[in-house]
């Protein structure tokens, strides 16, 4: 073989090498956790987002001396890539629960993939965490799975109640909505209760109902609906970033003014601010499960200055919650094994501390259907190029601005 | 429904097509002079975005020129993995064996082209804004994107070009002859492996000019490919494998069928309207539709 070919063959295949060796193994006594979450396809960036999260969490618990239970054990963190489908969520769950002794889990961001990865965590009997929306992950009778965001459906009555209270107050009151979103569960499971009943119970009409599967071609269509109907509000999920960005470059172009709230943490990641500017989303809001909060400043400093950046999301701040979490349930459980970290997890009734860091209200005790009890979701909302908690007004970063 | 909605629907989808369009055309040059299904298509289009993306950032070019500025360096990459990579597995032996090994070869390029990418590049979404990527030609009551009717006139230009090379060169007419018939080209004294060669610099550095087109008002991430690749691919049957003016239709008919599939169905089946057509096609003509001039070029 000629030298150049060689020296490609050469690097393909440290490439490829590099893609599959395994991580360092961990010494005998630690406790490994593993985190499914998408780090390939069009969600790659919110897995990247939750590993952060849970790679600063591990650093201090380690830091601090590992788990005390069980003589300074330390965490390792197994992830796996579930991709860009819920057959891919699934078979990573299914490889990393499978090849290693693993305590206790976390994932999968979209609810699609939770949906799938919680039936794997069922069957294997490993305790998952999740921060998943759609209500389904917890309507199954899992033993396993625990969740803990506010469910889509909660998440729409209160989403809904503040855009009209909002509307009256500015003297704009809410008489037509639009629903716009692609169909994945988390968004599903919002837009249903408000196209069924929520909207109407309110006098509220339904002007555009536009739901797609992603990747979306083109927005004109959709935007033209909003412009044609001119409703008052627009509550949109669109979790994919390409047509996310393509629907709010058509909104700007056709200058349609209709205000967002949007479903999700994926519409308040640092990259819409480069993609689209800090002017268009000005005023956007949109409901999550967790957003730093009043009085987390030093734990929000302390990520960007670790990772680089700009500011800190539901998808790490989750992460890091969840894995705190989970140390809690081992030194309570005094076990790394699997069913006595769930039965653990049942009972844990904690108000404090890094565990509870992500949540509002601040406490963390699950429902017999592993819902976190009194779950209830914040509004985030851009200013000025940064998104800042603002709903409710006990923890908000600043004030609520009304739109424009 | 008013007209003025009607020729929307229809501008628009044929600006969708545009790109489409030159997207698909290098795949058609690709099988049509060489009979390789390149996977890996999609992926140096990936790599067209991110160049045209660093051009913007580094040099603060626009796409559009950055995307022309892609061909150059994209056509000298296309010839290299021909030579170092495809050459290896194709123009000699088996045919069947020849196949299998382009098709796991270039399949093979595709994974390692979007997981490199992921842990170089990283999965973080970039955009290059532009201020026409949020403004419109108004006519009338129609309003046509002005980064799309940009990288639709390009893509025009690009494909007018590759026709004219084709068609009204010496190195386009021995291209075609090693397209059609590899033996009797060599027996002309072409030189059927330089034109493989060729054709696979041209097809790539094509699809990473349309790329830079793309990247005037689409983010940019390692996994973009998978959301033009199997529409490149109905485009190029569509079109009649291995036709470029074939493919050129094919990626216009693709996006106009999107488009207009929206007066009918939801938007959740805008791709059935797609594959349907398709269908339609493979059904009443499946040869495509320019079958006639099907594996040439």
């Amino acid at each position: 073989m000629p030298a150049p070919y060689r020296a490609l063959s050469l690097f393909l295949a440290l490439v490829l090498l590099a893609a599959v060796s395994p991580a360092p193994l961990p010494a005998a006594d630690d406790v490994k956790i593993a985190l499914v979450a998408p780090l390939s396809g069009r969600w790659a960036r919110q897995g990247q987002l939750k590993k952060m999260g849970a790679d600063m969490a591990i650093e201090e618990i380690n830091g601090q001396g590992g788990i005390k239970a069980l003589g300074g054990a330390k965490l390792v963190l197994r992830e796996a890539d579930a991709g860009d489908s819920v057959e891919k969520a699934v078979s990573a769950a299914q490889r990393v629960l499978t090849r290693d002794k693993i305590s206790a889990g976390i994932g999968s961001w979209l609810s699609s993939f939770t949906l799938g990865v919680t039936e794997v965590a069922e069957r294997l009997q490993v305790p998952w965490l999740s921060l998943s929306y759609a209500d389904s992950i917890t309507e199954r009778g899992f033993k396993y799975t625990f969740q803990t965001s506010p469910v889509s459906s909660v998440q729409a009555e209160q989403a809904l109640d503040l855009v009209v209270d909002l509307g009256k107050k500015h003297g704009r009151p809410i008489k037509r909505a639009a629903i716009v979103g692609d169909n994945t569960a988390a968004t599903v499971f919002f837009f249903k209760p408000l196209r069924e009943k929520l909207l109407a119970a309110k006098g509220i009409e339904l002007v555009v109902d536009e739901v797609w599967t992603p990747p979306l071609a083109d927005a004109t269509a959709i935007v033209q609906k909003l412009r044609a109907t001119q409703p008052d509000i627009m509550f949109y999920g669109g979790t994919n970033f390409p047509d996310s960005i393509q629907v709010l470059q058509k909104i700007k172009e056709f200058g349609v003014k209709t205000p967002i709230q949007g479903v999700g943490a994926w519409l308040v990641t640092p990259e819409y601010v480069k993609a689209v500017g800090k002017e268009l989303l000005d005023n956007i809001q949109s409901v999550v499960a967790a957003h730093p909060m009043k009085g987390q400043d030093e734990l929000v400093k302390k990520f960007v200055q670790r990772t680089g950046e700009p500011f800190m999301t539901q998808d790490p701040l989750c992460t890091y919650a969840h894995v705190w979490l989970i140390k809690e349930a081992i030194e309570q459980a005094k076990s790394a094994d699997p069913k006595a970290i769930r039965d653990a997890l049942a009972k844990i009734d904690v108000s404090a501390g890094p565990a509870t860091s992500a949540f509002y209200p601040p406490r963390v005790k699950f429902d017999e259907r592993g819902r976190r009890i009194g779950a209830a979701p914040l509004i985030v909302q851009w200013q000025g190029g940064e998104p800042f908690t603002v709903v409710p007004a006990a923890v908000a970063t600043r004030a609520i601005a009304f739109h424009k | 429904m008013p007209w003025a909605e009607l020729v929307q629907y229809v501008a628009t989808g044929l600006l969708v097509g545009g790109v489409y369009a030159l997207m698909s055309i290098g795949l058609a040059l690709i099988f049509g002079v060489m009979r390789v299904v390149n996977f890996a298509q999609g992926d140096f289009m990936m790599l067209g975005m991110y160049l045209t993306y660093f051009y913007a950032v580094a040099g603060a070019i626009d796409p559009l020129l950055g995307a022309v500025l892609t061909i150059p360096p994209f056509f000298v990459l296309g010839w290299l993995v021909h030579r170092g990579l495809l050459a290896r597995v194709t123009g000699g032996g088996d045919p069947q064996r020849q196949m299998d090994a382009q098709l796991i070869l270039t399949l093979g390029l595709s994974l390692v082209i979007t997981n490199a990418a992921t842990m170089i590049l990283t999965p973080t979404p970039r955009g290059i804004r532009t201020a026409y990527a949020t403004r419109a030609f108004a006519l009338g009551p129609v309003l046509l994107n002005q980064a799309r009717s940009y990288a639709f006139a390009m893509a025009l230009v690009l494909a007018v070009a590759v026709y004219v090379f084709l068609t009204r060169t010496d190195a386009g007419k021995a291209l075609r002859a090693a397209a059609d018939d590899p033996e009797a080209a060599a027996y002309q004294a072409i030189d059927v492996r330089a034109m493989h060669g060729l054709a696979f610099g041209t097809g790539i550095a094509l699809v990473a000019a349309a790329g830079g087109l793309l990247a005037a008002y689409y983010p940019i991430e390692p996994n973009v490919a998978g959301n033009f690749i199997v529409l490149m691919f109905v485009a190029v049957v569509l079109g009649g494998l291995g036709s470029i003016p074939g493919a050129f239709v094919g990626g216009l008919v693709i996006g106009l069928v999107q488009s207009l599939t929206l007066l009918v169905l939801p938007f959740q089946l805008q791709n059935t309207g797609v594959f349907i057509a398709f269908l339609l096609v493979l059904y009443l003509r499946p040869q495509g539709l320019f079958g006639r001039r099907a594996r040439t070029v």
